[in-house]
């Protein structure tokens, strides 16, 4: 006999599922059966929330969703707030959760990880989310979910099943790919349209978010094909390569490229929220009040609508409204953006930072110096704040980070570790601070647990720096940011981890090149000192 | 309030008015205007190093204490890392105060992708709260507040989660801002009592069930009952402690045992006080209750749900114990003697029947209860030498033994303890977690070593997740993600600058414990099941 929780196993892996991050328990044991015997690789994190951002890593690595196996209750509250980083910032991943059984539902009974409405709470963090009542409903409900996951906005997609369920036999479901919908490709007349104003620009500018990694090389072609200065968001960086001459990069808040933006007389926005995490908080781009003409291109047609009034608006999967563009605007004579782009960034774009952001740069340049094809994944903290502004990956799905969207802590080591199971050839380096990496000690013992050597470039002010700014900015006294922290080296040690400090920010390349070679994972800690400043 | 008085300032006066003199918090940009309240205020800031920490510490702050524990968090990742404590407080009934920031009012439901985003915050704790509400103007803050202690003080206490965005926080607080005077519990209807007296009265073979809801019944209140009637005691986890397990009318926390049950079946009438009669009171099936049923619960829907009272009582626990005291009193003046030969012999029969795993968590318990004194507060997380715990740890007094069963938690044990002991500095304080369940909040030890806690913390260690894999050996199912690396636990409490201690005897875990409750720092204390000492 296959039971229901066997036969969603076989079905995972039928779609391509080929990692499963989860901590077993007594609510989810029988999606445990047919893991043994199949393809799919298991991983054990140290907490829920682990499993969620290993999966967030591992899909922002690979563009492929990893699945998690969540117990009820405690473990779906535990993942939420990966959840919530994968919804904020668009990215697949299937969570499978047990639920109490049908008859327990909604009844109040005080049954064991009862919660009075899971999916209340998991509706907020997820683009689909179903509860199976019967197995023969299965095959289906795995086909909404990976219609939901392929073919719209990618969003984790939430199946629960009650564990009465969870045991009933399903035996005679065939394991079978799920028939996805394709993601719609755009309106001819609209691309037309869009490609009609394009070639009558005459400073048009390209505004690159996440949604866009899909068009690959494509964006980059349409870009000098349009000879338009390009923007990228933190999920976009990677799109066009840091040397490209049409590259304006990241920091839409630098006075320069705003004006360099602002003067284009149209805008071609794809994948993107235009959303104040990566277009500025305090200085909205003029853009963002309609004043150069603005086409967005975007799978949610929502999206179309929020930030800046588009005058034109497709909704499509950007990649083929990418090539259907290209198609279109054969033979145009690309517009000279690059001299546009010369003249913004003439003036150093982080010449107006701060010097504790601006110091940053060096230890970036570093990394890319040791690892030039390292995944650098950031938490929220002082470099990667720096580095989503003003670092240019040298390829796509190499840069990512929680300070965007949901703005989480504690998410680099384990989408570190997610990242690196998928992309094992690849460096694979965490850049978090102290305060963020307490949030997910427990990975530490998950990395070695996975053998995932990570490189963990941790940035020690033994505080939640940030928030303290913040609160001098403000008048208000610090309170609760100066945080007792642990010795990290000694810690590393007994985790079984590799450890070294950076006293030098010349030491740096080679404890990372070092760190890169060994078969375990290494921390690296980076403090004031490290910069010659007295920490 | 003045016009220069912010809506978060005033907030923060409020909850002083309220007698809170803790929050538990993490600052954040979004809840700067709170933090400038607190850092003007007598009340106590503490830091956790996760907000799924300072929910745990606001609990165990609320269990040891009886008074509400108190979070101030930032929006989104803030609220659902707390989300998993909510959900334990709402399953155990323990009140807690969660504010929370939320994004601009504007913002809201809009979908722009603002920082800290989530589409429906106030639906997301709702399931997990008596009321979440979002307070849209400052005038809703000093209403909301007072519902709050309103629902704590006369209602079945759970979380109550209130959202303030951020523009509102910054808004002046004008109108009244004083504390509001808090309901009074209910009293229970005469002639229901007389009822219940009078079946209990009359009963051959009478039980008292009692739970959390009992904890602050007048001292002795239930053993003089029981003693009247010659009544057995069968207490749920929340409820032990209100008559010590030394009282020869206690039968323990151990329903789960056969000869526990087989007293519970021949009793005739069952008086159950302020307990939800849920599996994770008992861990059986179904309860053996058979006799007429007299419930006395403060929350209505609980008399008629899972095991339907012959009499219902809805009323405070306190007021209702006194009122059955008076007329049981007054019919049996002088105490029946039968029932302390039977509980003695199902005790005896019970400790005869514990399994050779059992015995030794019952040596271990023993060994803890040497190192404590009677006082002493025990937050025991989900291990299995806890789930022995509960019958085998002799207990003598309310509030001192701490097992979160309802939304049973891994790694809510230490953290609950660091808010117990900032509750109540003078009372000494242990953890006792396993290894799986150390490692979901193992950062919250910089707490502890930062506040300098006086604070044994117990790991038992059985190298994974050993509940779950003798669930999968059980069902056929070969062992998956159950067996992670640990830490070397001794190296990392080293690290956190925690004195560290591996017992090598029985007296050695007792004295360990002891000397952990004077030592100026937590001491962990590492035992592992396989160490030969221990068989």
């Amino acid at each position: 006999m296959t039971t229901c929780g066997a036969a969603l196993t076989e079905l995972l892996e039928a779609n391509g599922i080929d990692h499963v991050f989860g901590i077993p328990g007594v609510h989810t044991i029988e999606l445990y059966r047919g893991l043994a015997g199949s393809g799919i690789r298991h991983v054990t994190p140290r907490h829920e929330q682990g499993a969620g951002f290993m999966a967030d890593g591992f899909a922002r690595a690979s563009g492929r969703p990893a699945a998690c196996f969540i117990i009820t209750g405690p473990g779906m509250t535990n993942i939420a707030t990966a959840m919530g980083q994968a919804y904020g910032d668009s990215v697949p991943m299937v969570v499978v959760s047990g639920v109490n059984q049908r008859h327990e539902l909604g009844m109040g009974q005080g049954r064991l990880h009862e919660l009075s409405d899971q999916r209340a709470v998991i509706r907020n963090v997820a683009a689909f989310s179903h509860t199976l009542l019967r197995p023969d409903d299965l095959p289906a409900v795995v086909e909404r979910a990976f219609a939901a996951l392929r073919s719209a906005r990618p969003r984790p997609v939430h199946i629960e099943i009650p564990i009465d369920v969870l045991d009933l036999p399903a035996d005679g479901i065939e394991a079978a790919p799920a028939a996805s919908p394709s993601p719609p490709a755009p309106d001819p007349a609209a691309i037309a349209e869009a490609a009609q104003r394009l070639r009558e620009a005459q400073r048009p500018a390209l505004l690159l978010g996440g949604g866009a990694l899909g068009a690959g090389d494509e964006a980059r072609r349409l870009a000098e094909v349009l000879g338009s200065p390009t923007t990228l968001t933190s999920n976009a960086k990677g799109l066009l390569p840091p040397d490209h001459p049409l590259l304006l990069g990241s920091y839409m808040a630098s006075r320069e490229i705003a004006a360099c933006v602002d003067e284009s007389d149209l805008l071609l926005a794809i994948g993107t929220e235009l959303g104040e995490t990566d277009y500025g908080y305090d200085e909205p781009a003029g853009f963002a009040n309609g004043a150069p003409s603005l086409i967005r291109i975007d799978i949610d047609p929502e999206q179309t609508t929020r930030n800046a009034r588009p005058s034109l608006a497709i909704t499509a999967d950007a990649r083929s409204a990418v090539a259907a563009l290209l198609e279109r605007l054969a033979g145009h004579s690309p517009r000279d953006g690059a001299a546009r782009v010369a003249r913004a960034l003439r003036t150093d774009p982080k010449g107006s930072l701060e010097a504790r952001f601006q110091r940053h740069h060096r230890v970036l340049e570093a990394l890319r110096s040791a690892l030039p094809d390292a995944i650098v994944v950031g938490d929220s903290t002082e470099p990667v704040y720096f580095g989503q502004t003003h670092f240019n990956a040298n390829h796509p799905r190499a840069w990512f980070c929680s300070s965007t969207g949901y703005g989480t802590l504690g998410y680099a080591l384990p989408a570190a570790i997610g990242a690196k199971l998928a992309r094992p050839e690849a460096p694979v380096v965490a850049i978090t601070g102290d305060g963020g990496l307490m949030y997910c000690l427990g990975e530490m013992a998950s990395a070695v647990g996975a053998g995932a050597p990570v490189i963990c470039l941790l940035w020690n002010n033994q505080s939640f720096e940030e928030i303290r700014h913040c609160m001098v900015e403000a008048q208000v006294e610090p309170v609760g940011v100066d945080l007792y922290s642990p010795d990290f080296l000694a810690l590393s040690a007994s985790v079984g981890w590799a450890a070294a400090r950076a006293e030098t920010l010349d030491a740096l390349p080679e404890l990372l090149r070092a760190a890169a070679q060994r078969s375990r994972p290494t921390l690296i800690e980076i403090t004031p000192a490290t910069f010659g400043e007295l920490g | 309030m003045g016009e220069r008085t912010t809506c978060g300032e005033a907030l923060v006066r409020l909850l002083a008015e309220y007698d809170v003199d803790t929050v538990f918090g993490i600052p954040g940009v979004h809840t700067l205007d709170m933090y400038r309240g607190i850092a003007n205020s007598n009340l106590r800031h503490v830091q956790p190093r996760s907000e799924q920490g300072a929910g745990f510490m606001a609990d165990g702050y609320a269990r040891v204490s009886g008074r509400p524990g108190v979070c101030t968090l930032i929006t989104g990742p803030g609220v659902t890392n707390a989300s998993t404590p909510m959900g334990q407080a709402y399953a155990d009934s323990t009140p807690m105060l969660v504010i929370s920031s939320e994004n601009a009012t504007r913002t809201l439901g809009k979908g722009w992708g603002c920082l800290h985003e989530i589409p429906d915050q106030e639906a997301v704790t709702r399931p997990l709260t008596a009321l979440s509400a979002t307070a849209l103007s400052p005038d809703d803050v000093p209403e909301l507040v007072a519902r709050a202690f309103s629902i704590f003080s006369s209602s079945r206490p759970r979380p109550v989660h209130i959202s303030v965005p951020i523009d509102v926080l910054a808004m002046p607080a004008t109108g009244d801002w004083s504390a509001r005077t808090a309901a009074a519990l209910g009293a229970p209807d005469p002639a229901a009592i007389e009822a219940a007296a009078e079946a209990l009265c009359r009963a051959e073979r009478p039980l008292i069930m009692i739970g959390g809801g009992a904890v602050d019944t007048r001292a002795g209140g239930v053993a003089e009952l029981a003693e009247l009637l010659g009544a057995g005691i069968v207490p749920s986890n929340a409820g032990k402690g209100i008559v010590p397990d030394s009282h020869p009318l206690n039968l323990g926390t151990s329903m789960v045992k056969e000869a526990t049950r087989a007293f519970v079946t021949e009793c005739d009438v069952v008086l159950a006080i302020g307990t939800e009669l849920a599996e994770t009171d008992s861990y059986v099936e179904w309860l053996p209750i058979n006799g007429k049923l007299i419930r006395v619960d403060i929350d209505a829907p609980k008399i008629n749900d899972l095991y339907p009272a012959d009499i219902g009582i809805v009323a405070d626990a306190g007021r209702s114990l006194d009122a059955l005291l008076g007329l049981v009193k007054a019919e049996l003046p002088t105490p029946r003697e039968d029932a302390a030969e039977r509980v003695a012999a199902a005790r005896r029969q019970r400790h005869a029947e514990l399994d050779p795993l059992e015995r030794i968590h019952q040596s271990m318990w023993d060994a803890i209860r040497a190192g404590l004194p009677e006082d002493a507060a025990i937050f025991a997380d989900m291990t299995q030498l806890a789930y022995t715990g509960t019958f085998a740890m002799p207990v003598e007094r309310p509030r001192t033994w701490f097992h979160a069963a309802g939304y049973c938690t891994l790694g809510c044990a230490m953290p609950m303890a660091i808010g117990a002991k900032v509750a109540a500095p003078e009372r000494p304080v242990a953890a006792i977690a396993g290894d799986g369940g150390f490692m979901f909040t193992v950062g919250e030890l910089a707490a502890a070593a930062e506040l300098r806690q006086s604070l044994p913390i117990l790991i038992w260690n059985n190298d994974g997740y050993a509940q779950i894999r003798d669930g999968m050996v059980r069902r056929g199912i070969p062992p998956v993600g159950v067996d992670s690396p640990n830490p070397d636990f001794l190296l990392l409490a080293e690290a956190f600058g925690c004195d560290r201690v591996r017992p090598g005897s029985f007296d050695e875990v007792s004295a360990s414990m002891e000397r952990a409750l004077s030592a100026p720092r937590p001491t962990l204390i590492e035992v592992r099941q396989g160490a030969e000492w221990l068989s």
